[in-house]
């Protein structure tokens, strides 16, 4: 009888949690391959699309989305799962991508400004960044904002710089992540082209966005740096304002109104693309496969869709120009993070 | 009023209680599992409900998908008491507590009653926190962003000052472990200066050491070593259940607990990033604090399980408040949920309310009924997982192992934390031989972080001047309520009253 009873209970949880676990996965079953690659020996097994974050943030987002619309409409006929390997902010992830998986084509992963960052920076480093992998595509794009509080006493970006110069412990700012990492970038990057000292500035590191954003709410940071993206609907309701945006010309919606840095004689931008990497030594075939199926998803009309239901930007790069985007993305950050004597 | 009758007509549609249902039911089961935590159940559920809901306007989708998801998420609160209770094996961090008495009680053959009493407080407290949602969201939403790090901090120095509350027979001891847990909070990558901290450049520590991994490593593996090593399988293994239907005097114990943990957890769960475990923690401190026999916490006493269920379960209640209203989450679970809506192009934020009314509405409305089906759902199953315990040592202890292992790896994959699961059971067994309680150094784990980076942030703001903590009146209080809870005791000794403060009983 009790005996009876384990093994059902045992069934029962091996069940259970297969449906849990299985169910991401049930998209189509595993086929032959694609007709784009009928002359390619690629893909023949599942593929594995890893966000190196928890479930839930912008990566996470990224990945799903990709899969989701890749399958669908049968661009890749293989099984396409997301994994999520949370950790030190990509670097967990990457040391393991790195050293075991430099010839798994099946193993690719989404990343964003964070994988230049995490290489240069002294604290926390990853001893692995882009040159580790080979960039396949670069898929989208947001752009930094600063933003403050509806009725604050700072209505222009030029007065609350004048502000920071007069005196810099007047002022909190703050972000959703660590000193070093990409709000805080975004945060100090105006204030250090205008000639401040970066390193007087008072900066919070909050756990995320959206605690950010409570905080400015609440009056405990006077100015917050974030995601263009996310502020949309603070803007709309008249909670907030943004002085600026760290985009090359001014975006559309409810930004529509928010000068440029470059605008207000500030030399600066900073954009925060999304793309997807692949392993370092890709096979030719591989490559070239995620080549097309990229340049066909950025035309379709349903990823079309996804990207307006997340609110973000299309800016699509293949693999060569994002490859020597990423180049040029390395010289800048870590110029700035020599400013900020937080270079390795 | 009449927006909440429009809920209700949205969540009464037929497909819309199914998806509760089915929501309850999933949730239910991704907290029984240890490892599948809501935040986990509700992520891996999201592609599965939006190709579930492909059929309907999105409208529509948008409002049955994200009934669905929700009930995942406080179903898994429900569900998370039963492996603590049973197994000593918490299923997800906010049901760590629970297993301090719950297990006790299991071992007395009282598994039934503490399953029982765990679904009905469950039920009372999402009753509570949803009225207060209904009648409370704006101004508390309100008084929840005024919540700034030094109001942050001095709660989690209460929270500090309240571990008394965790001790056994040793305060010393207690505020060893405190202290130790402390210290371990301290590895990985600080998150206000970046700075790299005891990690020897192993990038799995920049992360720091996983909440549940430690406490399912110290709960139960300890216990399962202990087991083993002790040869319990002759007394232990065939405890007798007793009634599943608990008594009307242990009704009437509880009633105070679910009442109080509700309103705890509640408010509580308002505060983005404190959540439901701080909820079960404070909440059972608070019980044994007031209780007339704090001797019985620890050995199996209801209130210890009635009031940290309640109170983590209200938590769920009180964190739908800063996403509902402000777009804010408050918790990982929450963070993914508003990802979900995003995903139908419905944006959380201040304009939730005014713009979709149909999507906040019917979610607050399927979170009643939900409710209802799940203490129908787990009032019967409690019948059916009471007998668990009394599977034979033999197969039982493998079976806890098996559980926890798998359930560790579920959520870090990386058999990294394998090790430091086994290492920590270890650990768990020789200072719970050695008569050191556990349940501190879990606290100072989770409430390390979280008092350093206020402090820290506080004083960042004030530049530098520690007067920020005594001017800002909500701080205040808190501090002065925590420096009372440590001195009172001490002074009543001295008067000659018999209270713990220091060894023996």
């Amino acid at each position: 009888m009790v005996r009876k009873w384990v093994s059902w209970l045992v069934i029962g949880l091996v069940v259970l949690i297969f449906s849990a676990c299985g169910s991401s996965s049930t998209t189509k079953e595993a086929n032959t391959t694609t007709k784009a690659s009928e002359k390619l020996n690629y893909p023949t097994k599942p593929i594995v699309i890893v966000a190196p974050s928890g479930a839930g943030g912008g990566w996470d987002l990224t990945a799903r989305a990709i899969t989701k619309v890749l399958s669908e409409t049968n661009l890749v006929k293989q099984t396409m799962t997301v994994e999520n390997k949370p950790g030190g902010g990509g670097a967990v992830f990457m040391a393991e991508y790195a050293t075991q998986d430099t010839k798994n084509d099946y193993k690719l992963f989404v990343n964003s400004p964070p994988i230049i960052i995490n290489n240069l920076k002294a604290e926390g480093n990853s001893p692995f960044g882009y040159k580790d992998t080979t960039p396949l595509a670069q898929l989208t794009k947001d752009y930094g904002a600063i933003v403050v509080k509806a009725d604050s006493k700072f209505q222009s970006l030029a007065q609350l710089l004048a502000e920071i110069k007069r005196d810099p412990k007047s002022v909190t700012v703050a972000g959703g992540s660590a000193p070093g990492s990409m709000d805080h970038l975004v945060a100090i990057l105006p204030i250090y082209k205008s000639g401040i000292d970066p390193k007087m500035v008072k900066y919070v590191s909050y756990d995320g966005g959206g605690e950010a954003i409570a905080a400015l709410l609440g009056g405990n940071a006077d100015v917050i740096a974030t995601d263009a993206s996310s502020v949309g609907e603070y803007v709309k309701a008249g909670k907030v304002k943004v002085l600026a945006v760290s985009a090359p010309e001014r975006l559309g919606g409810d930004l529509q109104d928010v000068p440029t840095m470059r605008e207000i004689n500030i030399d600066a931008e900073f954009t925060i693309w999304r793309g997807v990497f692949g392993p370092k030594e890709m096979s030719a075939d591989a490559k070239k496969f995620w080549e097309e199926t990229f340049q066909k998803l950025v035309e379709n009309d349903q990823w079309k869709q996804e990207l307006e239901k997340q609110g973000w930007q299309s800016d699509y790069k293949n693999a060569e120009e994002f490859t020597k985007f990423l180049q040029e993305q390395e010289t800048l950050i870590s110029d700035m993070l020599k400013s900020l004597g937080m270079h390795k | 009023m009449a927006f909440l009758l429009e809920g209700f007509q949205t969540a009464l549609q037929l497909h819309n209680l199914f998806f509760a249902f089915l929501g309850v039911v999933i949730g239910t089961a991704v907290g029984v599992l240890p490892g599948i935590g809501p935040m986990s159940g509700v992520a891996l559920l999201i592609p599965v409900t939006a190709s579930m809901t492909s059929g309907l306007n999105p409208a529509q989708a948008a409002t049955s998908s994200i009934i669905l998801l929700a009930g995942v998420y406080y179903g898994a609160m429900y569900g998370g008491s039963t492996t603590s209770i049973l197994l000593n094996t918490p299923g997800e961090s906010s049901s760590v507590v629970t297993a301090l008495d719950g297990y006790q009680m299991a071992k007395q053959g009282r598994a039934g009653s503490a399953l029982a009493i765990a679904a009905i407080g469950s039920f009372a407290a999402g009753i509570v926190s949803l009225i207060a949602l209904v009648l409370l969201a704006e101004p508390l939403s309100n008084v929840a962003l005024k919540f700034g790090p030094a109001e942050y901090f001095s709660l989690m120095i209460l929270g500090l000052a309240a571990v008394s509350g965790l001790a056994g027979n040793s305060m010393t001891k207690a505020w060893m472990m405190t202290v130790f847990g402390l210290l371990l909070s301290t590895i990985g990558l600080d998150s206000v200066s970046g700075v790299a901290r005891f990690t020897y450049n192993i990038s799995f520590l920049y992360g720091g050491l996983e909440f549940l991994t430690v406490a399912v490593g110290l709960f139960a593996l300890g216990e399962v070593f202990k087991a083993i090593l002790h040869n319990e399988q002759n007394n232990d293994g065939i405890a007798k259940i007793g009634r599943i239907i608990p008594s009307r005097e242990e009704l009437k114990e509880s009633t105070g607990p679910i009442a109080r943990g509700s309103l705890l957890g509640f408010l509580v769960g308002i505060l983005p990033g404190a959540g439901a475990t701080l909820a079960s923690f404070f909440s059972y401190m608070l019980e044994k604090k007031i209780s007339k026999h704090p001797e019985k916490f620890g050995k199996g006493a209801i209130a210890g399980v009635a009031a940290p269920e309640s109170a983590n379960n209200a938590a769920s209640g009180g964190a739908m408040i800063p996403l509902l209203t402000l777009g804010i989450p408050g918790s990982g679970t929450t963070a993914i949920l508003m990802g979900a809506l995003m995903m139908y192009n419905v944006q959380p934020g201040p304009l939730l309310f005014d713009e979709h009314p149909d999507v906040a509405w019917g979610l607050i409305a399927s979170m009643f009924i939900g409710n209802i089906m799940l203490l129908i759902l787990n009032m019967p199953l409690v019948k059916i997982f009471a007998k668990i315990i009394e599977t034979p040592t033999k197969y039982l202890l493998p079976l806890i192992i098996a559980i926890s292992i798998f359930g560790v790896y579920a959520v870090q994959v990386t058999t990294f934390d394998i090790f430091l699961l086994l290492g920590f059971g270890v650990l768990g067994y020789l200072l719970a031989a050695n008569d050191f309680p556990l349940a501190p150094l879990v606290l100072g784990l989770v409430l390390g972080p979280m008092i350093e980076n206020n402090m820290r942030r506080a004083l960042t703001t004030s530049n530098g001047d520690f007067f920020v903590f005594i001017e800002k009146p909500i701080s205040f209080v808190l501090l002065i309520a925590a420096i009372l809870w440590i001195v009172v005791p001490f002074i009543m000794k001295l008067k000659g009253k018999s209270v713990i403060v220091n060894e023996d009983m």
